[in-house]
């Protein structure tokens, strides 16, 4: 048993969805996502082409940032699968950010949130953000969700990294990843990768398709297939002469 | 121990920068470690000054330590008659690393888990473990020349050390050297960097800081020998670099790089303190440059954060940050040498 996630290059039409749910789901501060975004242009006019790459921690079998941990805050879930943090054991040497090939972990230099504990108001009347925070509930900024402090802090500490856990706490009531239910176009496939009859390893099996950087033998879980190639190019038809001189 | 220390021995020039230096670096320090973030870093350039600061610091006090062990093995009396004053240098300057490494962790007190939970794959684990070994034996060793206790436990000790500090600095190279997916720091290449770094700067702060005709001799040759052995292996990186094909690899390595260490061995001779200080700016260069440049490549999501490479200057806290490692190494040795050493009168 182990989690891996397929996503699929011809479905995926670049919205950035997964990012916002991701963003809300884990409440990451104001410049660290879990979920983001690799984008490529390649070719030369007219020939060019972009391509827009969903990317979060892979959770490598093979993971060089549990390698480089000296306390084993990062660590292997050996019945998930899954590369998850311990924020309680991080001394924030960053030594699986800089062991990590795919810049995906990020670390907290200062108190997350910290914006959200101002008590002055923007003018009179009006809520301060700390009063937003009170009013709402929430823990840290107003959209903190309760539920990811099942299994990881809602608010992480100052000093210490955090990444994608692929939604651990909604794995364990039987949800998918946010990004995952997120995406409008179904680009997102999620679930068992060790087992060869899973929908997402029959997907790899029909598709091919490959991790990230694979060469350097960390054995990603997430699983690009297909890539994006338009099927049906829309070429409107021009009464002759229009469109020339001017 | 020297009880004719008096209030005046502290009122020098030296004293009164090294005080400055303690609390400009030491509210750098406090205010990174309890209160916010000064240093120019991001998720993508997370080692900066600070962290080279450390190494700089923690290999000098590596290359004093294996000059001392192979004095004492060797039985070289022009080393092992200044054993203490040695000792003194390695601590400090192993506690001076010690102190810019603590600005640089986000969470010191969380160091316990180091030992509660070790990660034996960890090349930062075992640099942890190996310089923690190799400050307690520079303890014990101190404590015995303190007490004036010596015999069956000197050799024992002294290969200890050797063994143990040239690990610590191999191990140092491992930390960069095992990365994968980061052109500028794969290779076993930078343990022999970081090992005779260690050597050159170790032996030329002896000679900076112990200008005694005899040892400087010793500490001058092997510094000569190792400055130039570092320039052929600087040189050895810039061919490499120079042919290389790897994708993303920056280099970290030029033809300047090497002028320091050939002028300091070439005229040594013609002022060894001077030519010493030469190298150890040497050293502090290549150990920037490289452990620098291997993060400058932006990898994955954070090219689009910061660019696909990026520059770096270190910006004024992380310069106060290289103030204060060296601000409290040298409070340190100039500490022991004023408590710990019995100064004979003039003739
Ligand atoms: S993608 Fe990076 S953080 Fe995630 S498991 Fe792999 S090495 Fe670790
Ligand atoms: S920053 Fe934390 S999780 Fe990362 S290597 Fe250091 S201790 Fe481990």
């Amino acid at each position: 048993m182990g989690y891996g996630m397929v996503i699929d290059q011809q479905l995926c039409v670049g919205c950035a969805a997964c990012t916002i749910a991701c963003k809300i789901e884990n409440n990451t501060p104001v410049g660290i996502n879990w979920c983001d975004k690799i984008t490529r242009t390649t070719g030369k006019f007219p020939d060019v082409r972009y391509e827009y790459i969903s990317t979060m921690c892979n959770h490598c079998d093979n993971a060089p940032c549990v390698a480089a941990c000296p306390t084993q805050a990062m660590h292997k879930d050996r019945q998930t699968g899954l590369t998850l943090h311990d924020p309680k054991k991080c001394i924030g040497c960053k030594a699986c950010i800089v062991g990590c090939p795919y810049g995906v972990i990020s670390v907290n230099w200062e108190r997350p949130h910290r914006h959200w504990a101002q008590r002055d108001r923007l003018a009179e009347g009006c809520f301060s953000p700390r009063e937003m925070v009170e009013e709402s509930g929430g823990e840290g900024s107003p959209h903190g969700n309760p539920e990811r402090g099942t299994t990881y802090p809602v608010v992480r500490p100052a000093g210490t990294v955090e990444k994608c856990t692929f939604c651990d706490h909604r794995l364990a009531q039987g949800l998918a990843p946010a990004c995952v239910d997120a995406c409008p176009s179904g680009a997102r496939q999620f679930g068992d990768i060790d087992d060869p009859n899973s929908e997402v390893s029959k997907l790899v099996a029909r598709h091919g398709g490959q991790g990230l950087r694979e060469h350097l033998g960390t054995r990603p879980r997430v699983i690009y297939i297909r890539d994006y190639k338009p099927q049906r190019r829309f070429e409107p038809a021009r009464p002759a002469g229009e469109g020339q001189g001017a | 121990m020297n009880s004719n220390v008096s209030f005046r021995d502290f009122a020098t020039p030296t004293w009164i920068l090294i005080a400055v230096g303690l609390v400009a670096g030491g509210a750098v320090g406090l205010y990174e470690m309890f209160f916010g973030h000064l240093f120019a870093t991001n998720n993508a350039l997370v080692w900066t000054l600070p962290l080279v600061v450390y190494i700089f610091l923690a290999l000098m006090s590596t290359g004093v330590s294996l000059v001392l062990a192979y004095g004492l093995i060797m039985k070289d009396a022009s080393i092992t008659q200044h054993t203490r004053p040695l000792l003194i240098m390695a601590i400090g300057l192993l506690l001076g690393g010690f102190t810019a490494l603590a600005t640089e962790l986000g969470s010191v007190l969380n160091l316990v888990w180091i030992l509660l939970s070790p990660n034996l794959s960890s090349p930062i684990w075992w640099m942890g473990a190996l310089y923690s070994v190799e400050l307690v034996l520079l303890i014990v060793k101190l404590v015995m020349d303190l007490k004036g206790r010596h015999g069956v436990f000197d050799m024992p000790l002294a290969w200890g050390t050797l063994v143990i500090a040239a690990a610590a600095a191999i191990t140092i190279g491992a930390v960069f050297g095992t990365v994968i997916g980061r052109p500028d720091y794969h290779g076993a290449f930078l343990s022999i960097v970081t090992l005779v770094s260690a050597l050159v700067s170790g032996t030329a702060a002896i000679v900076l800081l112990r200008p005694q005709s005899a040892l400087t001799e010793t500490a001058g040759r092997i510094f000569r020998q190792t400055a130039l052995l570092f320039a052929a292996l600087i040189l050895m990186r810039v061919a490499y670099e120079a042919h290389s094909t790897v994708a993303g690899m920056l280099g970290w390595a030029s033809i300047a790089m090497l002028a320091p260490f050939l002028i300091a061995a070439v005229l040594f001779t013609l002022a060894p303190r001077l030519l010493s200080l030469l190298g150890i700016l040497g050293v502090l260069w290549v150990q920037y440059s490289f452990i620098i440049t291997g993060q400058l490549v932006s990898l994955g999501q954070t090219a689009h954060w910061y660019g696909a490479v990026q520059s770096y200057q270190p910006n004024l806290a992380e310069v106060l940050v290289l103030v204060l490692g060296i601000a409290v190494a040298a409070a340190l040795i100039k500490l022991g040498e004023q408590f710990l050493i019995e100064r004979r009168p003039a003739a």
